[in-house]
């Protein structure tokens, strides 16, 4: 089916297919044995990387894109290819994903001892990372599209995986429906460009000179650009589908990092910067990316400001800067949007894994509640998840600041009005993100020291005595890498976009911006010093002087009742209704009338069938007779 | 000399295989219906692997009366197949008295033999000799059930309608020769698509199609099927419905490709009787309570696609007609299967003794399921993608609103398909039925049939494109 069986192509079999044996492996035969699972997971998960890091070496410097591929389905006018197709995009998404792949699943030994459904989940997560890994190096849309789907399908399992829990299994359910609803869009944009332009191949629009070969008119591609884009609006958590992230949260931690970092959601971000020639040849489509996106980033950095839960935090924060990467893809400057993303990969994951950390050791979500327990003792994820709230504020020199400060430059290149947009955030981002980090370095009011032997206890009922160290350093060590890596990621900048676009810009916009942007974000610490980590400081914010907003805020603008509401009134009350009676009524009172009126036509017919021999002859000649004359007459 | 005996292999062994069987009906002593069994099964066996072996032979056999081509080679595969299957199947030949069962095989090694020559007959005796060889086989299996009277009335009337047909198409035949002056395909092929607008060539075409007809049991030549699936003995109505079948489809691409397609007139006639065909069966297939005279019905409507797909006269068409005889046989064959095994002492199946078949016998209930929904044509069966190839043939031939008609059929036959997996899935078994001991050659047959439907319905590719090269191999002037 493929072209030649080279190593190349091995290579990457192993790093698109590991996975879903695993899942087959683990589902199948090991399902009984937990230790036997994990170590079957975390093998196809190491193959996977290990296959991806040798392609990504391999192809590093290549001059063109390597595409193995075979048709699936070709016709004249049609062509669906399916295979792999690596370009430094691809290469570059690949390579994170199955990196936080690796490491999630390093970590979830700990994070998950001792669980009973160890086994599935880690079958989840495998078939998870192999429904990525594919979407990632999808050589055309309809692939992309098939494996986006099996995204949603597995992070809907890996969220409702507490499925006894009625809230987990509602979010499960949540971030599936609406996820599916931007689909829709998805899916009819990719038969638009099928029916007009006849392929969906990545090569042909993600290639700006292919798009304007299309033949596609101006109006179409506007269209089709923005119905693909609500796809990633749903996948992403772009304004209006949001809300089903936060409540994502119910998931394990682990899988909250891994669905909030670098696979499920930034695959809406991927799949417009795959794309990106096809969205920047309409400049309608763009605005609509940039508006969504601004938006999207003010509305849930508000909104991360008033939340106690520390993953609701990373949550809210997780959106914003999703959207501030549509910002930067909307305002033209490719680089900067993925550059975001794959620092915001490990710097997000990182605050999600310590967050991990926290929870699985304190048994609360509460922030304020772990100050006060004493997390300022528990050293290294305290550091690590300071560096990682530096690189979310955009603080030099951490990676954050670096991939910001490129879209900062994008957006000013566009226009005034998106820069200070996004410097506000920036200052949110800045303010909501220390407020937690200052809580928990100085607790405030008594604190109740969290006493050794209660820990004691607590592991052994976890890990078990002998193995408790590798519960503990399988989840420290993730913290330290993904911590390193955050620190340099930064200053590989010019290197990645060497890779990605074949030539590295020298400066990126003024100073000015970068004082800007700078200031900005130290205002919001400052504030947040202030409030929340100065010796007098009550920890309280701000908004909690002024009651309605901060209502406003934590209820997520009221954005889950407005959806209840329409749910019930149009969804339930309307829509549902009418079809349930045009159901009973018009289709099965139409069908059964049929079927009444087929079943007394058989009766009749099934008279002229009488068995008698001469009359069966009669009738077969009066046929035949009346084939002559039809002969005769025409 | 040598090389004609080659070319010839498959026809001379199932000759051979025909003469140790004659052996065994003469044999005196005891009855050993194991010893007859083993003996067909190995040999139809070597013969369905040999047929298979000579695909792709090409030649000229008998003064050019008989050719070899791709066309005529597949379908000897599939015939050869098909007798391997009815025979695997006979291991339990409940319905004929055991002194007859080596004259059972010998006789449908015959009909076998018949449809052999059929395919490949090129000259219009040749190919009436052929056509009577195989049909003569099945007038005296027929009858061959033990017990009741039905079946001796089956067989009458059987050969009445088939001695008629006969009769019409050589009728057929005689107006051919006087309007050609020539009783060999390849040039009636040259000379009668010009000659197709007058009365005597027109006239002698449809009634030589009437002997076809009768073999397919096209309307209005039907009327034997219903009382030969109920009277006949289980297994030889399961060779009828597929091998014969299968040879009927195959003669008539071969004749109805001598037109040349230009004939609106015999155009019209086979859309009439497609359509009147397909409808007539399906209404009265409803009504059915017997499983094999539903199958009748059903065959009947079948008939009608099939008549959809050549009616097209393009390459396609044939191609896919082709395709569908495949997937006919091993859907039929799947559903005998089952009745076979279910049957009880040889006797008739009622739709309602499938209640509960799925905790009787779920390997079974699977293989009817996809049975009888391929034959319904839903995906992912062969069947699906047969009725597929050929609505797409109609369709680019111009024939939406016939494809139409014959969607909204294929919707009316759903509903007694449906009643089918309804009774096998739904209903609770009868009081007191036991689980149905399935062995284990049975059971490989099973898995087989199963892999080989899904596998027709999914990868259509590498056949169909055979298909299309044997179709190629009838339009080229022979």
């Amino acid at each position: 089916m493929l072209d030649g069986l080279s190593f190349e192509l091995l290579m990457a079999i192993v790093a698109s297919m590991a996975p879903v044996l695993c899942f087959g492996l683990i589902m199948v035969f090991t399902r009984r044995s937990i230790s036997a699972s994990v170590t079957v997971g975390i093998i196809g998960s190491f193959l996977s990387w290990f296959a991806s890091l040798y392609l990504f070496l391999h192809y590093f410097h290549a001059e063109e894109a390597v595409v193995f591929k075979g048709a699936w389905v070709v016709s004249a006018s049609l062509k669906i290819p399916f295979g792999y197709y690596f370009d430094p995009h691809s290469l570059l998404m690949l390579m994170i994903v199955a990196t936080i792949s690796l490491v999630i699943q390093i970590y979830s030994i700990g994070y998950m001892a001792g669980d009973p459904g160890k086994s599935r989940y880690y079958a989840f997560l495998c078939l998870f990372s192999w429904s990525m890994i594919n979407l990632v190096i999808a050589p055309g849309l309809l692939q992309l599209y098939i494996f986006w789907e099996l995204v949603g399908v597995s992070s809907y399992l890996l969220i409702g995986f507490y499925f006894e829990k009625w809230s987990a299994s509602e979010a499960g359910k949540k971030a599936f429906v609406m996820t599916r609803a931007g689909d829709i869009g998805f899916f009819i944009g990719i038969i638009i460009l099928m029916l007009t332009t006849g392929h969906l191949s990545i090569a042909v629009f993600g290639n700006a000179a292919e798009v304007g070969n299309t033949g596609l008119s101006q109006a179409l591609l506007t269209l089709s650009a923005i119905l693909i884009f609500s796809g990633a609006v749903g996948k992403s958590a772009q304004f209006p589908l949001l809300t089903w992230l936060p409540d994502a949260m119910e998931g394990p931690t682990p899988v909250s990092a891994l669905l909030h970092s670098a696979t499920m959601v930034a695959a809406g971000v991927y799949l417009v910067s795959r794309i990106f020639p096809f969205y920047a040849a309409s400049s309608t489509a763009m605005m609509v990316v940039l508006i969504i996106g601004t938006i999207t980033m003010l509305l849930s950095s508000t909104m991360a400001m008033t939340a106690r839960d520390i993953k609701q935090v990373w949550a809210f924060s997780t959106i914003s800067q999703l959207g501030f990467m549509f910002m930067g893809l909307g305002a033209g400057a490719y680089f900067a949007g993925v550059f975001h993303l794959t620092t915001h990969a490990f710097f997000k994951a990182l605050l999600f894994l310590c967050a991990g950390v926290f929870i699985h050791h304190f048994e609360t979500n509460d922030f304020f509640e772990m100050s006060k327990a004493g997390a300022r003792k528990m050293l290294i994820p305290m550091i690590t998840v300071t560096i990682g709230v530096a690189a979310l504020s955009g603080i030099p020199p951490f990676s954050g600041f670096f991939s910001k400060e490129a879209i900062m430059a994008g957006l000013a290149h566009k226009g005034n009005i998106w820069l200070i947009a996004g410097l506000l955030g920036a200052a949110m981002t800045a303010y909501y993100s220390f407020r937690v980090i200052f809580v928990m370095w100085f607790p405030k009011g008594e604190v109740e020291e969290h006493g050794h032997g209660h820990e004691g206890g607590h592991d052994d009922g976890h890990g078990g005595g002998r193995w408790a160290w590798v519960t503990e350093w399988s989840m420290l060590s993730v913290l330290l890498i993904l911590g390193a890596i955050t620190l340099v990621l930064g200053f590989f900048q010019k290197e990645l976009e060497h890779f990605l676009t074949g030539h590295s810009a020298e400066h990126h916009g003024s100073q000015l911006i970068l004082v800007l942007a700078l200031g900005c974000a130290l205002a919001g610490v400052i504030l947040a010093w202030f409030e929340f980590g100065a010796k007098n400081a009550k920890q309280e914010g701000f908004l909690s002087r002024m009651k309605s907003v901060e209502a406003l805020f934590s209820n997520r603008w009221y954005m889950d009742h407005a959806y209840r509401k329409l749910l019930d009134y149009v969804v339930y009350g309307g829509i549902t209704n009418t079809f349930t009676r045009n159901d009973r009524v018009i289709i099965d009172g139409g069908i059964d009338g049929l079927c009444r009126f087929t079943v007394s036509l058989g009766r009749a017919v099934s008279r002229i069938q009488s068995g008698l021999l001469q009359y069966n002859l009669y009738l077969t000649f009066l046929v035949v007779a009346l084939m002559g004359l039809y002969f005769l007459l025409v | 000399m040598l090389n004609q005996v080659i070319l010839f292999l498959p026809e001379l062994f199932f000759l051979f295989m025909a003469l140790v069987l004659f052996g065994l009906t003469v044999a005196s002593g005891e009855p050993k219906p194991r010893r007859d069994y083993h003996t067909a099964l190995v040999l139809s066996a070597i013969g369905a692997v040999i047929t298979l072996g000579s695909i792709g032979a090409e030649g000229h056999l008998f003064f050019k009366a008989y050719r070899l081509d791709l066309f005529s080679q597949l379908f000897k595969c599939f015939l050869g197949f098909g007798l391997f299957l009815v025979i695997c199947i006979s291991s339990k030949l409940d319905g004929i008295a055991e002194r007859h069962h080596p004259e059972f095989y010998l006789f449908l090694t015959t009909s076998t033999l018949g449809m052999m020559l059929l395919v490949s007959a090129v000259e219009l005796i040749t190919l009436f000799v052929a056509l009577e060889l195989s049909s003569y086989s099945l007038y005296i299996l027929v009858p061959m059930r033990k017990g009741s009277d039905h079946d001796s009335e089956a067989g009458i009337k059987f050969f009445f309608i088939g001695a008629m047909a006969s009769a019409t198409m050589l009728f057929g035949m005689s107006y051919i020769y006087g309007v050609c002056h020539t009783t060999y395909l390849a040039e009636i092929m040259t000379t009668l698509p010009q000659l197709i607008h007058t009365p005597g060539a027109v006239v002698g075409m449809v009634l030589t199609l009437c002997g076809l007809f009768f073999k397919l049991a096209v309307f209005p030549f039907h009327n034997w099927a219903p009382d030969v699936y109920e009277g006949g003995a289980n297994q030889v109505v399961a060779f009828v419905a597929t091998v014969s079948k299968m040879a009927g489809m195959a003669i008539l691409i071969r004749l109805v490709a001598l037109t040349g397609g230009d004939s609106t007139y015999l155009m019209n006639v086979l859309i009439i009787l497609a359509i009147v065909g397909m409808t007539l069966g399906n209404l009265v297939a409803i009504k059915q309570k017997d499983f094999k005279r539903l199958l009748a019905y059903s065959s009947i409507a079948h008939a009608g696609y099939v008549l959809l797909g050549i009616l097209s006269m393009s390459e396609i068409g044939y191609a896919s007609v082709i395709y569908y005889a495949l997937a006919y046989l091993i859907l039929n064959v799947a559903c005998f299967m089952v009745l076979v095994t279910m049957s009880e002492k040889g006797q008739n199946v009622k739709i309602d003794d499938f209640s509960g078949l799925y905790k009787r016998a779920p390997l079974l209930a699977v293989t009817l399921l996809l049975g009888v929904f391929g034959l319904a044509g839903l995906p992912p069966t062969g069947g699906f993608t047969g009725k597929f190839l050929i609505f797409i043939a109609a369709i680019e031939k111009g024939y939406l609103w016939l494809v139409i008609f014959a969607m909204v059929n294929v919707t009316i036959s759903l509903y007694y398909y449906i009643g089918v997996v309804k009774a096998a899935y739904l209903n609770p078994p009868a009081e007191g039925s036991e689980p149905i001991r399935i062995s284990i050659p049975l059971r490989l047959l099973n898995y087989a049939l199963i892999i080989v439907i899904l596998w027709l319905g999914l990868y259509p590719s590498t056949l169909f494109d055979q298909a299309k090269i044997a179709a190629e191999a009838v339009l080229a002037v022979l």
